[in-house]
């Protein structure tokens, strides 16, 4: 194993490692991924994050935020690579710290981790550039081949415990639920851990004009329709009628995460089970579809502007949710410039994990932490009496921006974001420049 | 041929001849497949676009006068402009000023401001009225006062005009467009709006505002970069400044001297050195007179980073040894092969009477044609992004342009289509989707209003 310690200290300090290691790294994670079934089980707690992008000062400036591996628990959502300077460095970081920590980091296949994509967006070039040939580019794609295609997070609590740190504004404080409030749905902090805000489930955050006729569809906060908040009972696991809700158990029920989205194919996570992932991402079909579909406002089905995948809308969501037994969607695959946005009532997220996107967009990141069932000491679980407080009452819990109220979904998990903005740059020095490309030779 | 002048470096596109009856043509899209991109590489259109631009590449070079004085090319002293010159700008000004008719949206969004369709819907609306405005003498010289004739005129001219500016739908821009508004200033050459000699002022006075306008568009309206690879490509946006800003500082030559082709090496001797551009402040000191740097400045306006991070290919060719001629050069040989190469970036190029989808009888008849062809490419021009035709193995989307991009998954094909943020496929046709629902899967409906893709090698 010394091996790969070597291999992490040196990716971490961001020099990429010689080509005959990478095949042996390629190859120890093909052995071990080819043992992971296409949807990984995954136990909270858990960090899930979103697109990297070769982004790698950003990466090491999550891991700052979130915690080191192997003492956070990660799950990275796919789209490691491409249009970034980095992605070599900051792909095989993940890979090595994968075989090194198998338990603790879990990584999904996004629609870049492909042959096709990478030759289009750059990991192709960056691989013949840093190494002068394309060997290294075709053993991470042989490793592509074998990422799972989705994660399902189960034992995440669906109350928060809320940090102890301070508040970014102070005078917020007296205003925002207390850290050991039994039913904290929500916690936002700031790269340095300070609070931005919480959000308890009976507090539906204030609502905003909803703006959604000017908005790009599945695009930034603050364009929720309003709903009149109107829930079930508490959630119990496993079961699936009105009565569902369980006094024995609290944690939420289960996140599917997955890249992209849905498919008209697959109804059951089962069926993702099924489909045969070893290979390249084929250009339609389940598997493309997981990969490349985007949640929009939209009824039913719609086609993608990407030109594959497709849109779908809340409909979809909830239903698919419903049947089997989720309480969120956490995908990642779109650009949200505050990092992290919640739809259709909080019944599917997205998370974007790369600041400054292409060194021009301005977005902040962000990443989610899911805590364990049961780990929370000051909760008490609520079972079906508290179905009362929540039926109908006052008047629309659209979205504060970010964040929405659920139509007779199951109670999502307790959700702590971490945003954080891109590295600071001043730090690295500037290389020899590399020989051009022929057309200037 | 014995004693003629030697001028086989003469290059300029045909005029025109205003005394014939010319059918004008609303401009349509021809390349659709692997094999009509080799049919455009050899076509008349091609063979005009690459005269044209070598044409205005040759100008932009400092000149070295009878006298021995030198007379560079700045854009802070700019010659004397013609009225069309000066017309042209004034349409661009008044294209400009629609940005304040066009407010970009403050609602919520992902990314592009839909704000960009607004402008782009009242530069349609108002096209006609500014072809009668700025261009009323270079129409009427054609169409004599006949209507139809002079509509025809107006819709092929603006096709490419409109196809100038970024894609509405999908609220992007990148080199496809550019390509458009060469070619929208080749026609008018070709109907007689400039004067031989004139070809400096139409990049200094026309080219320049025009990629102003579009850098104040892409700000204002946060067009994504249609064909980038993130960090590896040349730029998110523009090629045709590097190209001009580079001859800008080539070493001097006699323009007029058609029996020498343009430096290839070698600098004027006052031009910054080519390392200058990774350097911050000082690209400030020239931004304003050239047009790289100009467009080095835009890169710095709009990213944060280290320069050899975020542009690693302007970083490296910074580092070229040989002087802004050899760079001028090698931006011409990128340009033939990752722009007028690439079939994503072309098969939205329209062909009418004026940039024709006909062969190229000169191609084969005229020997100096086709030296300004080779000369212009690199070795493997047909670039293998282009599909292979035939070779439909693979499992194209039902809405993908099957007959395009229907080769193997084994094959990848290449795309330079969008950057930022989204990605979209490489195998599907551009545009289009979003509002129709599945059941209603448009066979090849898909609008294709999608910029440039295109890529290189194929990798094995």
């Amino acid at each position: 194993m010394s091996d790969f310690d070597k291999a992490i200290a040196q990716l971490r300090a961001c020099r990429p490692i010689p080509e005959i290691q990478v095949r042996e790294l390629c190859y120890k994670a093909r052995e071990l991924l080819i043992e992971e079934g296409n949807v990984v089980a995954v136990d909270a707690p858990v960090t899930i994050c979103g697109d990297i992008h070769g982004q790698f000062h950003d990466l090491m400036e999550l891991f700052r935020v979130g915690g080191d591996v192997p003492d956070t628990n990660y799950l990275f959502m796919g789209d490691f690579v491409d249009r970034g300077f980095y992605s070599l460095e900051s792909f095989l970081l993940l890979l090595c710290l994968k075989v090194r920590y198998p338990d603790r980091i879990t990584l999904i296949r996004g629609n870049h981790e492909s042959r096709q994509i990478t030759t289009v967006y750059g990991f192709y070039d960056e691989c013949l550039r840093k190494y002068g040939s394309a060997n290294v580019w075709r053993y991470c794609c042989d490793v592509f081949d074998y990422l799972a295609l989705g994660a399902l997070v189960m034992g995440a609590a669906s109350e928060l415990q809320g940090t102890d740190h301070a508040f970014v504004d102070p005078n917020a404080q007296a205003t925002m639920p207390s850290a050991d409030c039994d039913d904290l749905e929500i916690e936002i902090l700031n790269q340095t851990g300070h609070i931005v805000s919480r959000f308890r489930r009976k507090d539906p955050p204030a609502p905003q004009p909803n703006d959604s006729q000017l908005s790009n569809p599945g695009s930034s906060p603050s364009q929720q329709p309003n709903h009149t908040p109107s829930r079930n009972g508490a959630p119990g696991t496993g079961a699936t009628s009105s009565s569902r809700g369980s006094s024995s158990n609290a944690g939420a029920s289960a996140v599917l995460c997955v890249h992209g989205g849905l498919s008209p194919l697959i109804d059951s996570i089962d069926k993702i089970r099924l489909l045969d992932r070893k290979q390249e991402v084929p250009h339609e079909g389940a598997m493309c579809d997981l990969l490349w579909s985007d949640p929009d406002e939209i009824e039913g089905w719609g086609l993608s502007p990407r030109g594959a995948g497709f849109l779908f809308g809340a409909d979809i969501v909830k239903c698919f949710n419903h049947k089997n037994d989720l309480s969120l969607i956490c995908r990642a695959h779109q650009l949200v410039m505050e990092g992290f946005k919640e739809m259709f009532d909080s019944t599917i997220v997205t998370v974007w994990s790369a600041p400054n996107y292409c060194y021009r967009c301005g977005n902040v990141a962000a990443i989610l932490e899911l805590g364990e069932w049961g780990a929370n000491g000051g909760y008490a679980p609520r079972g079906n009496g508290d179905v009362g407080r929540s039926s109908g009452g006052g008047g629309g819990g659209g979205g504060n921006g970010v964040l929405a109220e659920r139509v007779e979904q199951r109670e999502g998990p307790g959700r702590r974001y971490r945003v954080f903005e891109a590295a600071p740059q001043d730090s690295r020095g500037m290389p020899a420049k590399k020989p051009v490309a022929d057309y200037f030779l | 041929m014995a004693s003629g002048i030697d001028d086989r470096y003469r290059l300029a596109l045909n005029r025109l001849p205003a005394a014939v009856t010319h059918t004008f043509s609303s401009p349509s899209k021809r390349i659709h497949d692997g094999e009509d991109l080799g049919f455009f590489l050899s076509s008349a259109a091609y063979r005009d676009l690459t005269v044209w631009l070598l044409q205005l590449n040759r100008s932009m070079f400092p000149t070295k006068m009878s006298d021995g004085k030198l007379e560079t090319c700045t854009l802070t002293s700019p010659p004397t402009y013609s009225t069309n010159v000066d017309n042209l700008r004034s349409m661009l000004t008044t294209l400009a000023s629609f940005i304040e008719r066009a407010p970009p949206s403050t609602g919520p969004r992902r990314f592009g401001n839909v704000a960009f369709r607004e402008w782009c819907r009242l530069a349609e609306s108002e096209a006609d009225l500014l072809f009668q405005t700025h261009l009323a003498s270079v129409t009427q010289a054609y169409t004599s006062d006949d209507p139809e004739v002079s509509n025809a005129l107006i819709d092929e001219l603006k096709a490419y005009l409109l196809g100038s500016f970024g894609s509405a739908q999908r609220l992007d821009y990148g080199t496809g467009h550019e390509l458009s508004f060469i070619a929208f200033l080749g026609c008018a050459w070709k109907l007689g709006a400039f004067a031989d000699g004139e070809e400096r002022s139409i990049v200094t006075g026309v080219v320049q505002p025009y990629l102003e306008l579009i850098r104040k568009l892409i700000l204002t309206y946060t067009l994504e970069p249609a064909g980038s690879h993130g960090v590896w490509g040349l730029d998110d946006h523009s090629f045709a400044p590097y190209i001009f800003g580079s001859a800008q500082l080539g070493p001097a030559f006699e323009p007029d001297d058609y029996s020498k082709p343009v430096p290839t090496e070698g600098s004027l001797p006052s031009a910054p050195s080519p390392s200058t551009v990774a350097n911050k402040a000082r690209t400030l000191d020239y931004k304003d007179d050239n047009m790289y740097f100009s467009a080095i400045q835009f890169i710095y306006d709009v990213k944060k980073g280290p320069f050899w991070e975020h542009s690693p290919i302007l970083y490296d060719i910074s580092g070229l040894k040989d002087g802004w001629a050899k760079i001028n050069k090698g931006m011409l040989k990128m340009y033939a092969a990752e722009v007028l190469g690439k079939f994503p970036v072309v098969q939205h190029f329209p062909f009418g009477s004026l940039f024709r989808w006909e062969t190229d009888p000169q191609a084969a008849a005229d020997g100096r044609v086709r030296s300004v062809h080779s000369q212009q490419q690199p070795a493997a021009l047909v670039s293998k992004d282009v599909p292979l035709p035939g070779s439909s193995v693979g499992t194209a989307a039902p809405w993908a342009n099957a007959k395009a991009m229907g080769s193997g998954v084994s094959v990848p094909q290449m795309q330079n289509s969008t950057g930022v943020p989204s990605t979209r496929a490489p195998w599907a046709n551009s545009g289009g989707g979003g509002r129709s629902r599945m059941q209603a899967q448009p066979a090849s409906g898909v609008p294709a209003t999608a910029p440039p893709w295109a890529k290189r090698d194929v990798p094995r």
